[in-house]
């Protein structure tokens, strides 16, 4: 019997994983920030193994409900970024970015509820982030990354995250995530990007970047 | 049998009579000896793919559920949350309740969630982990009274220990719905 794979990572490693998700995302968010000609404050990126059940925790907004931008990212092995923002702030985003008549936050309950303009601005906003997160991360890595189109989904964070928690936690008990949070005052934005390498994955990126690696594979 | 002890058992409520259940993990409750007439109320909050599995004795008095991600475990690894999996959760949960008194035949189950929150083409995790449970409970030869199973919205589940209820709430909706029993 093989034992459970633990993630034992060293400082270095950790280090390079979380300067892959700066890089990213500060591409991403200032691209972002152009594209709303507004001032976006990001907090410093954070890496976190976590066993799977306590990804949920991680977030601390699980009965809030969010809109989820999953971007699948083809690679060798599972790769994706997943974006989550408020209701509040994807309703404010589509209200900056479009001339049609405001939207109402209360009138808003599932993705239905939104017109066909404000799904493809979501998408565009999601497609900006993640291809600006990808397009960093392979320049950086010297390989060629193309992220899919997102899928989007607005619904209670847990029952978002359980998606992806069943998708990354086959392998092992524990999950990777590289989170950068964004955040707007004045027109109340806030947003997680959040990169998820899965462990074959993370074999990869070690060998691209040369770094010995010990994973219990 | 061997009482095992796996990891992912929450074995006490909340001051208010409450426990919130995780992902992988599981709860019992049996009402025969409870404190102060609380009654436990197991809630999931925010359940999308994932199966929340509810068995219950109502003679015996005692319940139990399980918080259900994937659908089939991989038999070369050291499992250390065995909740995770639709084919070990269903004979586990059932076992603890035979340990704790109840009588096979009286015990029905409920099964709810299993939703496709993302519109993904491989994302048949919900679905699978739905027909899998089904088929775990017919080995088992346990009549499943109750379901909310499929679509494509998170719920919020809630079991109530007292009269064996189950409450359901769709994202879209604002209140909770009881499931009818057959």
């Amino acid at each position: 019997m093989k034992k459970p794979i633990d993630i034992k990572l060293t400082q270095e490693q950790l280090d390079i994983l979380k300067e892959l998700g700066n890089i990213g995302s500060g591409h991403a968010i200032t691209a972002l920030s152009k594209l709303l000609n507004i001032k976006i404050d990001v907090s410093l990126t954070s890496i976190d193994i976590v066993p799977f059940w306590k990804v949920p925790e991680l977030f601390n907004k699980s009965a809030i409900d969010m809109v989820g931008i999953y971007s699948k990212i083809p690679f060798k092995s599972d790769l994706a970024i997943i974006q989550l923002f408020t209701k509040v702030s994807i309703v404010s985003l589509i209200n900056i970015l479009s001339d049609n008549d405001k939207i109402m936050v209360d009138d808003i309950k599932t993705i239905d509820d939104l017109d066909d303009f404000s799904v493809s601005i979501i998408s565009e906003i999601g497609n900006i982030l993640s291809g600006h997160y990808t397009n960093a991360l392979a320049d950086m890595l010297s390989i060629k990354l193309v992220p899919n189109v997102p899928k989007i989904a607005l619904d209670s964070l847990n029952a978002i995250l359980e998606t992806l928690i069943a998708k990354f936690s086959q392998l092992s008990d524990y999950m990777i995530l590289i989170n950068t949070k964004l955040i707007v005052l004045d027109v109340n934005i806030e947003g997680i990007i959040c990169l998820i390498p899965s462990i074959n994955i993370l074999k990869n990126l070690f060998n691209i970047l040369n770094l010995k690696y010990d994973l219990n594979l | 049998m061997k009482k095992i002890k796996p990891h992912g058992c929450i074995e006490k409520p909340n001051t208010d009579g409450k426990i919130i259940l995780p992902i992988g993990h599981y709860a019992i409750v049996n009402c025969r000896n409870k404190p102060n007439n609380i009654y436990t109320k197991i809630s999931i909050y925010g359940l999308g793919s994932c199966i929340a599995l509810i068995l219950f004795d109502s003679k015996n008095k005692v319940s139990g559920m399980s918080h259900i991600l994937l659908p089939k475990c991989q038999l070369n690894k050291k499992i250390e949350y065995p909740h995770k999996y639709a084919d070990l959760s269903a004979n586990l949960l059932l076992q603890e309740l035979l340990n704790r008194g109840a009588i096979k035949k009286n015990i029905k189950a409920v099964i709810v969630g299993g939703s496709k929150i993302f519109e993904l083409d491989e994302n048949g995790i919900g679905i699978n982990n739905i027909k899998a449970i089904k088929n775990e409970l017919k080995k088992l030869e346990i009549k499943i009274i109750g379901e909310n199973t499929g679509g494509s919205e998170g719920r919020v589940v809630i079991f109530d220990t007292k009269d064996f209820s189950v409450y359901v709430r769709l994202t879209r909706e604002s209140n909770l719905q009881k499931i009818k029993y057959s």
